[in-house]
């Protein structure tokens, strides 16, 4: 029981993760909170049913035109939508309020074209899973948790390595010191979304795999993700990857002790819990 | 080298300098005093296109710089380093360097420069891999310092460098300054901390309200006015 529970705590973590991540990189670079993040997941996984089960292309090349196709919306968003309110020196409390509206009305939109019922992709067979240490897991979960950290390694180095990564980084830190050095903080706002947008394709595509796909799928994923960010502490990537397998450990052992509907509201409590006691996160640094 | 033309400017359309007229040569040290708000961090942000310009002209090496965008004013080689010891602090000291490099593609001479700056301050060698937020508050400010040098200025823009640091620290940052002042660069200093900017200064600029009322080389510190500039009305 405790090891199904574990590998159950690691794959919902892994997701979380891989929602957290790009959600909080947009956050500790432009200082908002783009609930939006969940429209372009759920958009990606759509985008793929479309050309997959619907166009009936390549299973792989449908995968990378989906990931080209969300980080292109994350793109897209921000500079029709975002930059503009910027310019016209919106707050960030109005850069919320419009990233609540782009949610609903991408959700919309998906309702609109794909309709309310729910979809599957379909590309795995329901395959029996595999026993390790007497948990089981399906090949696809393996694939899920793989892909999930080796993404996640891959942020680190490029944060960590290279230049437009160190300037996301001093950007997060300072943005008036990095205009003073001469980064613009515009094009590094730009980039954040355009490779948070693409994490947040791929996380799409593997929940799209995994689960079925239905229009609030975005919001319900979300939820988790901006839990997991404040749990590990919103301003830092690292602390949202951590909050995100937390949660992750959290849900999946709680219904050891409650009856598996009140999941969701465990990732509630500790969303309180955390508001209340500690705001920063585990990882944040008091302001 | 910079001259500046009858300079109105200020934020959010409320004129903070009015009508200043400027000048600093090649290999120059100019020390910018004068009481709060009397505009001195106005008049480097003006240069540094991070105020609002309604008028005037602000000439770098016979070049209309005014109101040209950050990074060609790098290019151009004027460098500025803001109040209050700006570091980036979750970023290594060697990184915060790379940062101050951004706009520069050549990876030779930027390690040339880094190699330089860390001739000048050794310190900062030795902590290259701690994070800016563990230095003490002098080595932040040489970082801050080192940041700007990084780009091989000819103008150096420093805004109160000494600003909030230990009398002992204080002394060490304008050894520093005149250092680097004595390799050819530029530098106009704006300090609260009037004595020893002075000292270290080719000439200096005395700022009130927005205009400048004194100018002078050292001597300038027993004139009289300057008390009543200070002290208002004596």
């Amino acid at each position: 029981m405790f090891n199904q529970l574990f590998i159950n705590g690691l794959i919902a973590g892994a997701i979380y993760a891989l929602v957290a991540s790009g959600f909080s990189l947009i956050y500790s670079v432009c200082k908002f909170v783009h609930f939006a993040h969940g429209a372009v997941i759920a958009f990606s996984a759509y985008f793929l049913y479309f050309l997959f089960s619907k166009l009936g292309l390549n299973f792989g090349f449908s995968v990378i035109l989906s990931i080209i196709f969300a980080s292109l919306l994350g793109f897209l968003i921000n500079l029709f939508v975002y930059k503009q309110l910027r310019k016209r020196k919106a707050s960030n409390v109005i850069l919320l309020i419009a990233s609540v509206a782009l949610l609903i009305f991408f959700e919309s939109l998906i309702l609109l074209l794909f309709g309310a019922d729910v979809k599957t992709i379909g590309y795995i067979k329901i395959s029996k899973g595999i026993e390790i240490f007497k948990a089981i897991i399906t090949p696809l979960q393996i694939v899920i948790i793989a892909v999930s950290i080796a993404l996640l390694i891959l942020l680190y180095l490029f944060m960590k390595r290279t230049k437009i990564g160190k300037a996301m980084r001093a950007v997060a830190d300072n943005k008036d010191v990095a205009e003073i050095v001469g980064i613009s903080s515009e094009k590094i706002y730009t980039w954040s979304f355009i490779i948070g947008s693409a994490i947040a394709g791929i996380a799409g595509i593997l929940v799209g795999l995994e689960q079925n796909l239905e229009p609030t799928m975005g919001t319900n994923l979300m939820i988790k993700g901006f839990t997991s960010a404040i749990i590990g502490g919103i301003d830092s990537v690292p602390g949202a990857i951590l909050g995100a397998f937390l949660l992750g450990f959290a849900e999946n052992f709680g219904i050891w002790f409650l009856p598996s509907g009140y999941k969701d509201a465990i990732a509630f409590i500790i969303l309180f819990i955390f508001l209340l006691f500690r705001p920063q996160g585990i990882l944040g640094i008091k302001k | 080298m910079l001259k500046i033309q009858n300079l109105k400017s200020g934020y959010n359309g409320m004129e903070i300098l009015h009508g200043i007229n400027f000048e600093i040569k090649p290999a120059e040290i100019v020390a910018i005093i004068g009481p709060n708000g009397s505009g001195k961090s106005t008049l480097l942000k003006s240069i540094f296109n991070l105020a609002e310009i309604y008028s005037g002209k602000i000439i770098f090496k016979d070049k209309d710089i005014t109101k040209l965008p950050t990074h060609y004013l790098i290019q151009e080689g004027i460098c500025y380093v803001p109040q209050g010891r700006q570091v980036f602090s979750t970023l290594t000291v060697r990184e915060n360097l790379e940062m101050g490099c951004f706009i520069l593609e050549d990876h030779e001479l930027f390690k040339r420069n880094l190699a330089d700056v860390y001739n000048k301050f050794p310190v900062l060698k030795k902590r290259e891999n701690d994070l800016a937020l563990n230095l003490s508050g002098g080595e932040q400010q040489m970082l801050a310092i080192a940041r700007a040098l990084i780009q091989d200025p000819e103008l150096l823009l420093l805004d109160e460098p000494s600003l909030g640091l230990a009398p002992k620290v204080r002394k060490e940052i304008f050894q520093k300054i005149a250092e680097i002042n004595k390799e050819g660069v530029s530098i106009i200093i704006v300090e609260q901390n009037a004595k020893q900017a002075v000292e270290i200064a080719h000439r200096t600029y005395v700022l009130e309200s927005g205009r400048i009322v004194l100018e002078g080389e050292k001597e300038i510190l027993k004139d009289e006015r300057i008390k009543s500039i200070y002290f208002g009305g004596v």
